[in-house]
């Protein structure tokens, strides 16, 4: 009808009413008592709408921006590294088990399901779960690994048994971003979700969802008859819409006011948006268990929560179990009170039986299963915090902390958790074992280990409680670093071809220098000995302070400087002579980018904990791709790091081999600051560099060394990670020659005391040895004797 | 009159979209056959069949040969993806690096593929084709560079890599 012919049809209801009145005119008092009932009923009605608009409008209002707001409030997730598994991996047993629960699996007697995988020996069935990876999606996948002698000898899949070249774990998820009110979920869109469970809800609680407005009269009648019947309340009576409301509002008075606003509210909901978009909202909505401090909404999250599986894996049983947490999700918690959780699990299964949505038969059959639930949900929250706190700070360049809160970002990171745990352990223990040996119990320690081609953060330490969330030392504390800023000076040196080569000697012999503010500068060496000439490789591998700033003051401080800043570092350094001794305070991840550009011959690569951002479904939003930064002179790089080698060969690391399981060629330098306030120590194999440090937090002394107490930790974490030998190829420009150890001298592979050194292109030693030059007068005899020529 | 805004939006539409197809032609258009040809193609020629790549692990040639096959459908992002994850693998191989510098030179930004190019060198066996294919690609990366003379000077680099053996090994 238009609207138009309404207003005509009305018009003439109205015309036929009067008409009607005129001809039956009642009696005067029958017309005074109507006038004043419907002088009454119109105030009334002014009073209710007068009072009573203003509230729908509020209460629309309210119902409306929760359901609108609330739809994209999601958490960000956090996740590690995938872990690559193929032929040759360097991976123990115990690491790949590590690594499995670290992503949230468990161990069983069949790798029946993702999520499950099970030893025996040396193989490891893993039955893995179906993810998006940064790179693309992968669908789940049973493989057999076989492991050996610290490797990975064989991957395949199962059942067929057919080998495979590549095949990755999906990452475990290392921390969320939550908005305030500590929530998670895990969003399921309505086409997603199992049909049995959209029906199944229906069925239980409310069968008339399709057809009521928002409101069951009928639903609240039978409800009503059967309370009556019971004598106590059985059934209610709300529909999904209610339900919604109320969770919207989570308040558990049961007042009529609170009843009749969620009514008011129900039919607003309704006319406001369609019934697919409502179940959509309540299947995310509903509140179906607590973690601790984290509310668990809807059905997605709860399928993660109590079965560890998505929600389109689960079986008739297990979709019937959160339905019947609907009702009650902690007084049917089925963790704590199995029985009456099963108890209500088969109610429902019957249910859905008696509405023909499983035949009896099967209903029957999985009312019989156990309820399947795990033992314990999988750990929340954030499990590394230092690291998080990398990604945080990486991130925020970027992004709002609120669209991290609100967004459902997917953060793919660089951490390793097998390094990580190892790392954290290695601190933890540590410094333990250090307080044994009596250093003081309140020592304070960090750690950052990086992939040294990938500029890749795999894990990191900032204090020496790793579950502690706080002061992160491996990013904030900037502390002296003492003789790790040694090598830039050697490095200085190298550069200066023409000057210098590593058997370069100079003087370790008392200095003094003239401060700006007009004093002395007096520095002694550790041993308080001067050792005299020396050659560049033992000063430094040695760590002589004497010889180190005679060094550096024939370089320049200013050098120095802008070197550090060359290498990655942008902190304000003061161009003091007490450089070359390390008075800059730098942070641990300042000092592993320095070291970073070094270890990658001259390549660095800023440090970076993060790969990719994507959107909650899976929209890749930033990609953090790999950057090199060449460094001028990679000839003189390559020829320090063989001096770094020999720091840990016969210098003041020298105890590190003793501490680790493996032997390899490791580069290193030790760092010990004024009055043994820090302990650094900077160590790098063919992949990985590492850096620890330990201290005071408020800066008193120690009596920590580099190698009493930092290297200690380093040598701890390595002893657990797998040694690959430093590269000591040299690049173009520089070359190995053999020299005498004591003169320095050109000479040859067999004569006495001949040593293989690197060296810059030009700065080789110009004269040889004897033994060297009567070898070349003998061969040169040989070719005399050859061509017949008789000597002069 | 009411028309005329839609009318003036529609030709904007238009204009911009036609100006988007002159000026922007997608860079596989152009870049593939340039890495194939001033790169690929001739160090295949200078090798003659010579190769000196140490054993390749089978995860890295998958992975190569997926970055391999984005590359040709114009995805270098996806490209670079792979071979990133290759290196992790393997994080000196210097097949992957040279990879990884012709996937830059496809995206043109040349600086990196200058650097991917000279690491690959660095580390690599700088000789045969590989050789042959860093020059090239340090070569190419360094004319766009506007560095004309350091472009030469890699090309002849690039000649030389075929007889020479290299020093420091």
């Amino acid at each position: 009808m238009s609207p138009g012919k309404e207003a005509d049809a009305s018009m003439s209801k109205r015309k036929k009413k009067t008409a009607a009145r005129r001809k039956k005119a009642s009696p005067p008092k029958q017309r005074r008592w109507f006038g004043k009932i419907w002088r009454l009923g119109l105030l009334l009605v002014g009073i209710f709408t007068g009072l009573m608009l203003p509230w729908v409008i509020y209460l629309n209002y309210q119902v409306t921006t929760e359901f609108e707001g609330r739809k994209w409030d999601l958490p960000s997730h956090v996740y590690a590294r995938a872990l690559d598994l193929y032929q040759g991996a360097l991976l123990s047993r115990s690491d790949l088990e590590l690594e499995l629960k670290a992503a949230g699996y468990r161990a069983a007697s069949d790798a029946s399901r993702p999520g499950l995988y099970r030893v025996s020996g040396s193989t490891v069935d893993i039955y893995r779960r179906s993810f998006g990876f940064h790179d693309g999606f992968e669908e789940s996948r049973k493989v057999r690994v076989r492991l050996g002698s610290g490797k990975v000898t064989a991957v395949s899949s199962l059942p067929a048994g057919q080998s495979l070249d590549l095949f990755r774990l999906e990452p475990s998820e290392i921390a969320a971003i939550y908005p305030l009110q500590k929530e998670d979920r895990t969003l399921i869109r309505i086409e997603q979700a199992p049909p049995l469970l959209v029906t199944g809800l229906q069925s239980v609680e409310d069968r008339n969802f399709k057809h009521h407005p928002g409101v069951d009269l009928r639903g609240i009648l039978r409800a009503a008859f059967a309370n009556l019947k019971a004598g106590k309340a059985v059934q209610g009576g709300s529909t999904l819409t209610q339900q919604l409301v109320k969770n919207y509002f989570l308040t558990h008075d049961r007042t009529i006011a609170r009843k009749f606003n969620e009514a008011i509210m129900a039919l607003l909901l309704e006319a406001h948006y369609g019934k697919s978009e409502i179940l959509e909202a309540y299947l995310n909505e509903v509140f179906l268990g607590q973690q601790g401090a984290f509310a668990v909404h809807g059905f997605g999250q709860a399928s993660l929560f109590y079965f560890d599986q998505p929600l389109d894996r689960l079986e008739a049983n297990q979709i019937a179990l959160l339905i019947g947490l609907v009702k009650g999700a902690s007084y049917y918690n089925p963790r704590r009170h199995p029985e009456r959780a099963r108890g209500r699990r088969n109610q429902v299964l019957a249910s859905f039986a008696e509405t023909g949505l499983l035949t009896e038969a099967q209903a029957r059959q999985q009312a019989a299963l156990p309820l399947g639930v795990t033992e314990k949900p999988r750990t929340r929250g954030t499990r590394y915090h230092a690291f998080v706190d990398l990604v945080r700070r990486q991130l925020a360049q970027v992004y709002q902390e609120d669209d991290l809160k609100t967004e459902g970002l997917r953060i793919f990171t660089t951490l390793a958790p097998l390094v990580q745990e190892k790392a954290q352990a290695a601190v933890s223990e540590g410094l333990k074992q250090l307080e044994a040996r009596g250093l003081s119990p309140t020592l304070q320690a960090a750690m950052v280990v990086a992939d040294i081609s990938t500029g890749e953060v795999q894990g990191l330490v900032g204090d020496r409680n790793p579950n502690r969330a706080g002061f992160n030392r491996a990013i904030h504390a900037r502390r002296q670093i003492g003789s790790v800023i040694k090598p830039l000076v050697y490095l200085l040196a190298l550069e200066h071809k023409q000057d210098y080569s590593l058997v370069s000697r100079i003087m370790d012999e008392p200095i003094s220098l003239r401060q700006a503010d007009g004093s002395a500068w007096s520095p002694s060496n550790y041993d308080n000995k001067s050792h005299g000439e020396v050659t560049l490789l033992e000063a430094l591998t040695r760590s002589y302070n004497q010889a180190t700033v005679r060094l550096g003051m024939n370089i320049g401080v200013n050098h120095l400087v802008s070197r550090i800043q060359q290498l990655g570092v942008q902190a304000n350094v003061d161009p003091v002579p007490s450089i070359f001794l390390g008075a800059v305070e730098l942070t641990p991840l300042e000092v592993t980018q320095i070291y970073q550009s070094i270890a990658a011959g001259g390549f660095s690569v800023p440090l970076r904990s993060l790969i990719a951002v994507q959107t909650a479904d899976g929209n890749e939003l930033v990609r953090y791709p790999l950057r090199m930064v060449p460094q001028p002179n990679r000839e003189a790089i390559a020829v320090l790091n063989y001096a770094l080698t020999q720091v840990v060969e016969q210098g003041t690391a020298s105890a590190l081999p003793g501490l680790l399981a493996q032997s390899g060629t490791i580069a290193g330098k030790t760092g010990t600051t004024n009055d043994r306030r820090d302990s650094w120590f900077v160590g790098y194999t063919r992949n990985q560099v590492a850096v620890s440090w330990v201290g005071e937090d408020d800066n008193r002394p120690a009596g920590v060394t580099g190698s009493n107490a930092a290297m200690q930790l380093w040598g701890r974490l390595f002893r657990q990670l797998p040694i690959e030998s430093v590269d000591l190829r040299m690049p173009d420009g520089a070359y190995w020659l053999w020299v005498d150890r004591n003169s320095g001298l050109l000479t040859l592979e067999d004569c006495e005391g001949a040593v293989q050194i690197p060296f810059v292109d030009g700065s080789g030693p110009a004269q040889s040895t004897a033994c060297m030059s009567a070898r070349q007068d003998d061969e040169e005899s040989f070719w005399r004797k050859l061509l017949g020529k008789k000597k002069q | 009159m009411t028309h005329w805004p839609r009318q003036i939006l529609a030709w904007a539409l238009v204009l911009l979209l036609s100006g988007c197809a002159s000026t922007a032609p997608g860079p596989s258009a152009t870049q593939q056959p340039e890495v194939e040809a001033r790169v690929r193609e001739p160090a295949r020629q200078d090798s003659d069949g010579i190769q000196v790549f140490p054993l390749q692990n089978p995860a890295v040639k998958e992975l190569l040969a997926d970055a391999s096959n984005a590359e040709q459908t114009g995805d270098y992002g996806q490209a670079a993806s792979y071979l990133e994850r290759a290196l992790r693998i393997q994080p000196r191989d210097p097949e992957i690096l040279q990879s990884m510098a012709e996937v830059q030179l496809q995206m043109q930004d040349y600086e990196q593929a200058l650097n991917f190019a000279t690491r690959s060198y660095d580390i690599g066996p700088r000789v045969g084709e590989i050789c042959s294919r860093n020059w090239r690609t340090i070569s190419v990366s360094k004319e766009y560079l506007g560095d004309s003379k350091g472009s030469v000077d890699a090309e002849k680099k690039a000649a030389v890599c075929m007889n020479t053996k290299p020093r420091g090994l």
